[in-house]
């Protein structure tokens, strides 16, 4: 599924990246670790990590884009590392369990 | 009982059987008895060994010098004199047949530290240490820790700790130096890596094994360590060797950092989503071989092995 799809279904603020990336899993964790250790290449990461590294994992891991929940911000090196390794970032003002289940029942797994 | 000891006796019984030729070192140094002993202690000091065999020209073992045998001499004032004239001639040797039991078996009776190997014909062919055998049975188990002094040999040493071959720092195909303490930072070397192996044109999953497994090591420089490190990485046909070195504050205890959930980072480092108590449980289940080396107040080396091969049967669906 097209992240563009999800992004406009659940009304997420468009960040950064391009909306055309593909995804097939979602993964909720705030756990650096266990999003390295777990989560599986073509992801869609819901979290509430706003820093930098956040890119970095997703980079690693193959993680295509990242939904920021609970309306955090995320910080400026945070947005300008993504633009320049390709991972789309997201935003929305619901919590983590209500974006995980929504995006759950348009069909990631 | 010491620690060596003690880890000998619970990893014997599932090798017993194993061959005394798999385990010795074959790069066996050894002298000619018409040598001095001074030319010995030489030697020793700077193979940093602590017992030479003694060989007639059929490379036929006839006597062994030891650390021990140099120490009399200088006291004796007899240093100068030949290898021949002192050497232990009554030497105890296993035969490369022999099994890791029986190995065992001398090192309790003799209470040697080494035994010079033979073949049939009495003829030279390796040496074997406690330590030899204790790096044997925990490659076996896919998982070495060793935790003693002799962590500053090892800090110097270029052979690979898993494997035994060269690998030196000088001709890494890859090399990253961690020079940061931001943890903000943590990521660059593994996402570099990860982008170095994949011009290679390495194969995706094997790559993104690889970077997982070494951003769980930079991180641990990162937060844990202190100090700045360096991630090497060496490139052959079978395999990929990541090897992550620091000199920082050291593992207090390995067993314990190999659990699961277990953590000593601040609190702060916490909050940004770090310190699961993941990193060397991770390393581990990304990695085919991991070996880490490590003393509180010397560091910690890291090396993690990956194999290039089409089927990845061992490692299930992750």
């Amino acid at each position: 599924m097209k992240i563009r799809e999800i992004a406009e279904k659940l009304g997420l603020k468009h960040v950064c990246g391009n909306l055309d990336e593909e995804v097939k899993y979602g993964f909720t964790c705030d756990l650096l670790s266990e999003v390295l250790g777990r989560a599986k290449p073509g992801t869609l990461w819901i979290t509430v990590q706003t820093h930098v590294n956040i890119v970095a994992v997703a980079t690693v891991v193959g993680i295509k884009g990242i939904v920021l929940c609970n309306g955090h911000e995320y910080d400026k090196e945070t947005v300008e590392k993504a633009v320049q390794s390709g991972i789309v970032l997201l935003k929305s003002e619901e919590n983590s369990f209500l974006v995980s289940g929504k995006i759950y029942e348009l069909g990631l797994r | 009982m010491n620690v060596q000891d003690a880890l000998l006796e619970k990893l014997q019984e599932f090798f017993r059987d194993s061959k005394v030729y798999e385990f010795m070192n074959r790069d066996v140094i050894c002298v000619t008895p018409d040598k001095t002993l001074l030319h010995v202690k030489e030697i020793m000091r700077i193979k940093r060994i602590s017992g030479v065999p003694v060989v007639d020209d059929g490379k036929r073992v006839i006597g062994i010098v030891s650390l021990e045998d140099i120490i009399k001499a200088l006291e004796g004032n007899y240093i100068r004199e030949s290898v021949e004239k002192r050497m232990t001639k009554n030497v105890v040797s296993l035969h490369e047949n022999d099994t890791l039991q029986d190995a065992l078996k001398a090192f309790e009776k003799y209470g040697y530290g080494r035994f010079p190997v033979v073949d049939d014909e009495n003829k030279l062919v390796g040496i074997v240490t406690k330590h030899d055998i204790i790096y044997f049975l925990l490659t076996k188990l896919g998982l070495i820790y060793l935790h003693d002094r002799r962590m500053e040999e090892v800090l110097e040493r270029s052979t690979s700790l898993v494997t035994g071959e060269a690998l030196e720092r000088g001709k890494a195909d890859f090399v990253f130096h961690i020079d940061y303490f931001d943890v903000n930072k943590i990521g660059i070397g593994a996402a570099r890596l990860k982008r170095f192996l994949m011009e290679k044109g390495l194969d995706e999953e094997l790559v993104r094994r690889v970077a997982i497994a070494t951003y769980e090591a930079e991180a641990n420089v990162v937060i844990h360590s202190g100090s700045d490190g360096y991630i090497y990485c060496f490139l052959d046909d079978e395999k990929i060797a990541v090897r992550v070195e620091d000199r920082g504050k050291g593992i207090e205890n390995i067993e314990l950092a190999m659990k699961e959930g277990y953590s000593t980072a601040p609190d702060h480092i916490r909050e940004l989503g770090f310190g699961a108590g993941m990193g060397l449980p991770n390393m581990k289940r990304y990695s085919d071989r991991m070996v880490i080396i490590s003393e509180v107040g010397k560091g910690v080396v890291v090396e993690l092995m990956f194999f290039r091969r089409e089927k990845d049967e061992n490692k299930g669906d992750r």
